[in-house]
């Protein structure tokens, strides 16, 4: 039996792990931790497999459709883009659940932890196999509803709460944008048949949507006195959706607070998988972005500036964990402007880009998991209070620090030694260098050089602060149990070589998604509608830009050694609440004030009810109206009803004889 | 022979009198008097058809209009009896103590 006929099983057998583990885990040890490892275990063999076997053919991609209604289907595609994605979630899914064994061991719910994170992988990769945008959604739905209900796992702590309700209601804002976006390609696609659909045609599939590029791109609205092309609306209004999903500028705020949930749902959730699903929706709708005038311009926009805002107010967090989240955010924004720079360099653009994506997923979710091992030895995670755990945990430590220097990119530029963030990390640092050459446009290239100085500077802070010098306080603490350090050395093994193994491969394979048996798009020809000149890839930087990513992750490592390492440099002055530089970082922008207090408290709430109170006068004033009108005409009706019989005599009398007369008459006239 | 439009004429007199009665009195004893006169009128109006057609039916009809006409009149009277022990007076604007 061929693999690929097993594909649909890499989803299902998650979700059925999900309803077994819901139903059953509270009756297992771990709570039924072990249906979950082995359903997840499966699909990421599948998943290995059918990667192993595109490998060999990329052009032989796994489709398999099924009519669910009218015009619309139900399938899955597996090609290079989704099956790396598939490997990399199944895998990273699969390792921090044996991971969670250990850490969840002494929580109150376990067999609700693991059944909801199995309902997370099943959805995720229900995401990453539709083969059509429709489906895609409802999957995107689905991993927001587990993202919420993980993240609010605790939820008895109103922070974590609250948390998962900020969560929810911030990605709403990104998921009605990408249903817009899917109803307006769904008007037009359905414009263009006429009304009448052949047989066997589904409108929303990827291959559909991709053959009427350029007729959707013919199509114009005129949006706020702009005449804006429906295919740049589309993809931005997708853009929308995965700035939301992704954690982009504005719309980054929840991710931070979604560290309330446990550390492994941070790292399954907000660090390898699901936050990824924006740059995956960005990646697997690319054909219709570079056709699109100005919408890749706004997501390397979007992407330089999120990386260095977000690196901005990492460095000045002092929860282990926060620290991470920025990073996240900020590694997000790389993604997004490799996806960016896909406006210089075309298709390759999707392949560095999920390079990135998987590299990261990497290293983050070991860092993570490396935060996870200390908070569940040490029972806090500020880094005021923690110092010198290296010497206490020297396993933690020791991978900790192979993953700040994967997320760092530390590597010789111009040969094949480094971590794997280096060849991904550079790889989009150098796009942008080329994007910068080919758009004139310099600010995406400074801002991720800038990030890229700021990442070093945060992630060695963190190292610093937690690792080394002496305890800040009397914590304990011992190693974690084998359960959680085994993933971490095979995390720390992956973030170190992974890169390393696979940059000659990874970008050509990826590349090819766009043509295979499924779906055939001319890149260069889209790009000429989206009117971007495209360039060669061919590694003529001068040295300088290619060093540069290097020489500022070592002037980070350095200056953060200096401060926080050796103690020679004093930062108190700098690091105080008077300092107006360090205020606003530290608040973050001040975003969740005006977030939270003007636009929710002042705008949304106020605006509801002043409205409401509108409404209300407005009901109020008909049915007073109407009471008012009974009142009135009872009170001059009943002038009539005297109770005395004689009126009533008189009345019945006076009726009679005119009916009377009236008979007369009217015999009269006949 | 008496031709029978004049006793109905005359019942139409007796009628509209206590119709008149009726409408305008305010002592229950009055209206009692004008609720018997609008139905003798209407006896009056059996009794000449009776006779006019030659069938006994009209009259026998009349009579019993009539002993009803005095339970009527026993039972009418003796609540007014009853009503003036209590409230010192027949006038019906006053007798109102069903009323809400």
């Amino acid at each position: 039996m061929a693999v690929e006929n097993l594909a649909f099983l890499i989803p299902v057998l998650p979700a059925l792990a999900f309803v077994l583990t819901f139903f059953l885990g509270k009756k297992l040890p771990n709570g039924g931790s072990i249906i979950p490892i082995t359903a997840i275990a499966i699909s990421f063999v599948i998943s290995l497999l059918i990667t192993l076997k595109l490998l060999a053919n990329p052009e032989e991609v796994v489709s398999q459709s099924y009519s669910w209604f009218a015009m619309l289907n139900i399938g899955i595609l597996v090609d290079p883009l989704a099956a790396v994605m598939l490997t990399m979630v199944t895998f990273a899914s699969l390792l921090i659940h044996i991971y969670s064994t250990g850490y969840m061991s002494h929580d109150k719910a376990p067999s609700r932890y693991f059944a909801e994170t199995a309902l997370f992988t099943a959805s995720m990769l229900g995401l990453i196999l539709s083969d059509n945008i429709l489906q895609l959604f409802i999957c995107w739905e689905l991993v927001g509803v587990c993202s919420y209900l993980l993240i609010g796992f605790w939820f008895e702590k109103p922070s974590a709460a609250t948390a998962a309700k900020k969560a929810f209601l911030t990605t709403r804002i990104g998921d009605v944008m990408f249903l817009t976006g899917i109803i307006v390609l769904f008007a037009d696609l359905y414009k263009m048949f006429n009304g009448t659909i052949p047989d066997g045609v589904f409108i929303l599939r990827f291959d559909e949507i991709f053959a009427h590029i350029p007729e959707i791109a013919a199509i114009n609205s005129t949006i706020l006195g702009m005449e804006v092309s429906h295919i740049t609306l589309i993809t931005l209004l997708f853009f929308g959706g995965a700035v939301g999903k992704s954690g982009q500028f504005p719309l980054h705020v929840w991710l931070p607070d979604a560290m309330e949930g446990p550390t492994t749902v941070s790292a399954l959730i907000h660090a390898a998988t699901m936050v990824t699903a924006g740059v995956y929706l960005v990646a697997r709708t690319f054909p219709m972005f570079i056709a699109a005038p100005d919408s890749l311009m706004v997501v390397a926009y979007v992407g330089a500036f999120t990386a260095l805002f977000a690196g901005t107010m990492g460095i000045v967090m002092n929860d282990l964990k926060r620290v991470l989240a920025y990073s996240t955010v900020s590694q997000l924004g790389y993604m997004m402007l490799g996806l960016g720079v896909g406006a210089a360099v075309g298709a390759e653009a999707v392949g560095i880009s999920i390079f990135h994506l998987v590299n990261h997923a990497f290293f983050k979710a070991l860092l993570f998991l490396c935060a996870g091992s200390v908070i569940h030895a040490v029972g806090t995670h500020d880094m005021r209070q923690l110092g010198g755990v290296a010497k206490v945990m020297p396993i933690t430590a020791a991978t900790m620090i192979i993953a700040s220097l994967a997320l760092t990119g530390m590597g010789i530029p111009g040969t094949s030694i480094g971590t794997s963030g280096f060849f991904s990390k550079d790889a989009i640092i150098e796009s942008a260098y080329l994007f910068g050459e080919s758009t004139g446009t310099w600010l995406p290239y400074l801002f991720s050089i800038a990030a890229a100085l700021l990442t070093s500077l945060y992630i060695f802070r963190l190292v610093f602060m937690t690792f080394y010098g002496k305890p800040r306080t009397d914590y304990g603490g011992h190693e974690s149990p084998a359960s959680m350090t085994i993933p971490l050395s095979i995390f720390a093994l992956l973030a170190l070589i992974f890169g390393g193994l696979t940059a000659e491969k990874f970008n050509t394979f990826v590349s090819e998604t766009f043509v295979n048996n499924f779906v055939h798009v001319d890149i260069h020809e889209l790009a000429t509608l989206g009117g971007y000149h495209l360039v060669e890839h061919a590694g003529h930087e001068p040295l300088l830009v290619l060093w540069m990513p290097l020489i500022v992750a070592l002037a980070g490592l350095v200056i953060a050694y200096l401060v926080y390492g050796l103690k020679i440099v004093n930062m108190d002055s700098l690091v105080s609440r008077n300092n107006p530089i360090y205020k606003l970082l530290y608040n973050r922008y001040y975003q969740n004030s005006i977030f939270t207090n003007f636009v929710s408290v002042k705008v949304i709430y106020e605006g509801f009810a002043f409205a409401g109170r509108a409404v209300d006068r407005g009901f109020d004033w008909t049915v007073k109206w109407f009471s008012d009108l009974a009142i009135e005409s009872g009170e001059s009706l009943r002038q009539f009803q005297t109770g005395a019989v004689q009126n009533y005599a008189t009345a019945v009398i006076t009726g009679v004889s005119l009916l009377v007369i009236l008979v007369k008459v009217v015999m009269e006239v006949l | 022979m008496i031709p029978v439009a004049l006793y109905l004429a005359v019942a139409a007199v007796i009628f509209s009198i206590g119709l008149y009665g009726l409408m305008t009195q305010r002592s229950g004893i009055r209206i009692l008097m004008c609720v018997e006169l609008m139905l003798n009128a209407a006896n009056l109006n059996l009794v000449a058809f009776s006779s006019y057609h030659d069938d006994l039916t009209g009259q026998v009809f009349a009579l019993f209009s009539i002993a009803l006409a005095a339970c009527e009149a026993a039972i009418g009277f003796a609540i007014l009896m009853a009503l003036y022990r209590m409230k010192d007076t027949i006038s019906l604007d006053h007798i109102n103590i069903l009323r809400w």
